[in-house]
């Protein structure tokens, strides 16, 4: 059975040799020109597209070198196999397209030629190049992802917290300048039971930098605490005479002990560097140095990233919720204005019906995503903005689905209501309704779904919900928070993924 | 008893249903209506209960003009009319139950109806329509969950709560296979042999006429063409049938007739 439709077997206007030549100066225009126009327009856009892109590409990669020959070549160094392979492909498509010219005006049953792979290969190897598509990062750079990617996938340390007990030991040391003849503070008795801190000795230098802006190291001083609790991390705090409180290191290194099983340690240190104001005067000041051990009191408690998480989860399923209940109040008589035949009356409501189906596939056609950037700049950040967003996306999906419903109703049961002497609304409870009552539901489930699953991004743009705290974490570097959030979204997700298909598996 | 005065129907596409119908049925009897598909059966039909509004001519019912009704008056009428259809026509999703129930909308109110409540005397009729017909087991179930010969049964109990006067069947087994044919039809006869229930049915298999009618009318391009009765098919020349059927049509059998060809399409 060769049946070649009688267009294709029509004569060529071209001889052979004049439709190759004619596609040798411009890839496509033999095809044209001998009746395959579709074919020749494709190969014509095809080359003069890729030739385009490549141009451009080459500019970008030699501006360095400037423009033209130079260019080309340093672009060439740069990324040789890109330039190279689309080079190969461009030359490959041009003298197919001169061959299949050539042979298409000669014998005009359709065929297969090469040049469409090679349009493949050169638009493939441009992708590449312009998505600046790299897989040796995914290995390289895989190191630098495992820690926050541990913290998101096991955050469960950030999700508790504990009442905290100190015990803190004092003790003062005086910070003398040079020639001042202060005597050193008297030091606190021992309190029996109480942890006691001594330093020596009492009075001393901070380090300091000269006027070479090199440091002088301070004076060293010897910590001995007694009476705290055994075998504990012991932590040094240093506050100072403007009330600033900090960690002194040593080495680079916070500083702490362990106690010994006495409840005992000593420790040396170089007193700390301070920068004092210019004008502050020159005279003793008294600096207070603490070690303190920290217990962890009482019950764990829910920290307050959890607590957090907890309260945005909670709003994000409400917004989904309202969204949805909205969303179906509104849609519900939009779908009849949208269902065609409830609409094909008359020439005028089937205008309100294309009207309405041309609004509701322009609403639906743009992201939920999208509508709470415009929200938020209408209504503000926040929840609301968010409802308003999935609440518009809600109308036009819902109309659409609920419309779809209406239209293959069955006639047969109202004609049967009709007939038994019911009145309109009659017909309607029992002709209409239950006919449409389980779609809608379906529907209505479905989008619910939808609802909270895009509402935990949609506060990614600052539509409220559980993706405002999941971004401000992200951003703060709190990999463990934002692994808390990101948990609970993913379990949410699913219970309601799993429920809403139990309860529309139910209803069908 | 019932006279159609020279119905007629044109559709707005223009379509002539209907061509100056005349006939009578006498209250009691099997009318069964014969014809080809689109020869005005179904039309004719729901011209009685107005489903369909008939564009000229009259029906006379016991003197009251059903085709000059308004709306109002209408209801107390079309509840006196039961009506059974070939694809039954129940409301899948409802319970077998309240299908039948719906049969007494014609005489419930509004507000009672907007709760799916029906007073207790109903409930207690639909049981018995139900176990007349045979499906007091399967009252609770949806009605999509019945084979189509249990379809019919809820479709002919629902007639039945209307307690109509007279019964429309719209090619009520021709969804069905032979077998359930005779039980469809079987129980429609029983309603009109012991309640005295008018049936008027249109038909496609002759041997069925000729075993249930009363009286036949015979339907072409919307025009009577064939008066006879049950008897009278078995006697059927083949000049009649051709008149009824078509120069093309042949008959299968020379005694009870089989589906004309040609019949169904």
């Amino acid at each position: 059975m060769s049946r070649i439709a009688p267009k294709i077997m029509k004569e060529s206007l071209l001889s052979p040799p004049l439709a190759g030549f004619l596609s040798l100066i411009v890839p496509g225009l033999g095809q044209i020109l001998t009746g395959f126009w579709q074919r020749g327009f494709l190969i014509m856009v095809s080359a003069a597209s890729m030739a385009g892109i490549l141009q451009w590409r080459i500019a970008d990669l030699g501006r360095r070198a400037g423009t033209g020959w130079p260019a080309f070549l340093r672009a060439l160094h740069r990324r040789p196999m890109f330039v190279s392979i689309v080079i190969f492909c461009l030359l490959a498509i041009w003298i197919l397209s001169a061959r299949d010219a050539w042979i298409g005006a000669r014998d005009r049953r359709k065929r297969f030629s090469g040049i469409f792979l090679f349009v493949l290969l050169g638009f493939f190897i441009q992708g590449w190049n312009i998505a600046e598509i790299d897989p040796v990062k995914l290995v390289t750079q895989a190191p630098e992802a495992l820690p926050p990617l541990s913290k998101i996938m096991w955050p469960w340390k950030a999700a508790v917290t504990y009442d905290e007990d100190n015990l803190v030991g004092k003790a003062i040391i005086l910070d003398v300048p040079e020639g001042d003849e202060t005597s050193p503070p008297p030091r606190p008795p021992e309190v029996e039971g109480e942890p006691y801190l001594r330093v020596d000795p009492n009075i001393g230098r901070m380090s300091a930098r000269d006027e070479n802006n090199e440091i002088v190291p301070g004076t060293r001083i010897t910590l001995t605490g007694s009476n705290f609790a055994p075998e504990t991390e012991t932590e040094i705090w240093w506050k100072d005479a403007l009330g600033n409180v900090f960690r002194p290191r040593e080495a680079g290194k916070y500083l702490f002990v362990t106690t010994d099983s006495k409840g005992s340690f000593k420790v040396e240190l170089t007193m700390p560097y301070q920068l004092m104001p210019p004008s502050a005067e020159k005279k003793a000041y008294e600096h207070i140095i603490e070690a303190r051990q920290v217990f962890k009191v009482g019950p764990p408690m829910a920290s307050e990233a959890l607590r957090l998480t907890m309260a945005r989860m909670v709003e994000t399923i409400f917004m989904g919720m309202m969204a949805t209940i909205f969303g179906i109040i509104m849609a519900i008589p939009v779908s009849f204005l949208a269902a065609r035949n409830i609409m094909s009356g008359s020439k005028i409501t089937m205008a309100v019906y294309y009207l309405t189906r041309t609004i509701l596939n322009i609403i639906r056609s743009i992201e939920p995503l999208i509508w709470a950037l415009i929200a938020v700049v209408w209504v503000g950040l926040g929840p609301f903005a968010g409802i308003v967003a999935l609440t518009l996306h809600s109308i036009a999906a819902l109309g659409k689905l609920y419309s779809e419903a209406i239209e293959s109703i069955d006639p047969g049961p109202i004609e049967a209501i009709e007939a038994t002497g019911a009145t309109r609304l009659q017909v309607i409870l029992f002709g209409v309704i239950p006919q449409m009552i389980s779609p809608f539901i379906s529907f209505s489930i479905y989008r619910w779904d939808i609802n909270v699953r895009m509402s935990t991004v949609i506060g990614l743009v600052g539509g409220g919900g559980i993706g405002f705290l999941l971004v401000q974490y992200i951003r703060l570097l709190d990999y463990r928070s934002a692994g808390i959030a990101v948990w609970f979204i993913a379990v949410t997700v699913a219970i309601l993924d799993y429920t809403s298909a139990e309860i529309r598996n139910r209803m069908l | 008893m019932l006279e159609y005065k020279s119905l007629s129907k044109t559709y707005p596409d223009g379509t002539e249903a209907l061509r100056n119908v005349s006939f009578e049925v006498e209250d009691g009897e099997f009318l069964i209506i014969i014809g080809l598909s689109g020869s005005g059966k179904s039309t004719l039909l729901r011209c009685t209960n107005r489903l369909i509004d008939p564009s000229g001519g009259s029906i006379l019912w016991d003197g009251t003009d059903i085709a000059a009704l308004g709306p109002k008056e209408l209801r107390p009428i079309r509840r006196k009319i039961g009506m059974v259809f070939q694809h039954f026509n129940l409301v899948k999703r409802m319970s077998v139950l309240n299908n039948v129930l719906a049969g007494r909308l014609g005489y419930v109110g509004n507000s009672s109806s907007f709760l799916y409540r029906f007073p207790k005397e109903d409930q207690e009729k639909a049981h018995r329509a139900l176990k007349r017909v045979g499906l007091t087991e399967q009252t609770w179930k949806r009605a999509s969950e019945l084979s189509g010969g249990q379809q019919q049964r809820v479709g002919i109990a629902r007639a039945l709560m209307q307690e109509p006067r007279v019964i429309l069947a719209d090619e009520p087994v021709a969804s069905l296979d032979p077998v359930l044919a005779h039980t469809i039809l079987g129980y429609l006869e029983q309603l009109n042999r012991e309640d005295g229930i008018t049936v008027i049915c249109s038909l496609h298999y002759l041997d069925l006429v000729q075993r249930y009618a009363t009286r036949v009318i015979g339907l072409r391009d919307g025009e009577v063409v064939y008066r006879g009765t049950g008897e009278d098919i078995r006697r059927m020349t083949d000049q009649e049938f051709k008149e009824i059927y078509g120069e093309e049509a042949e008959r299968v059998s020379a005694g009870p007739v089989d589906l004309p060809a040609g019949g169904e399409a």
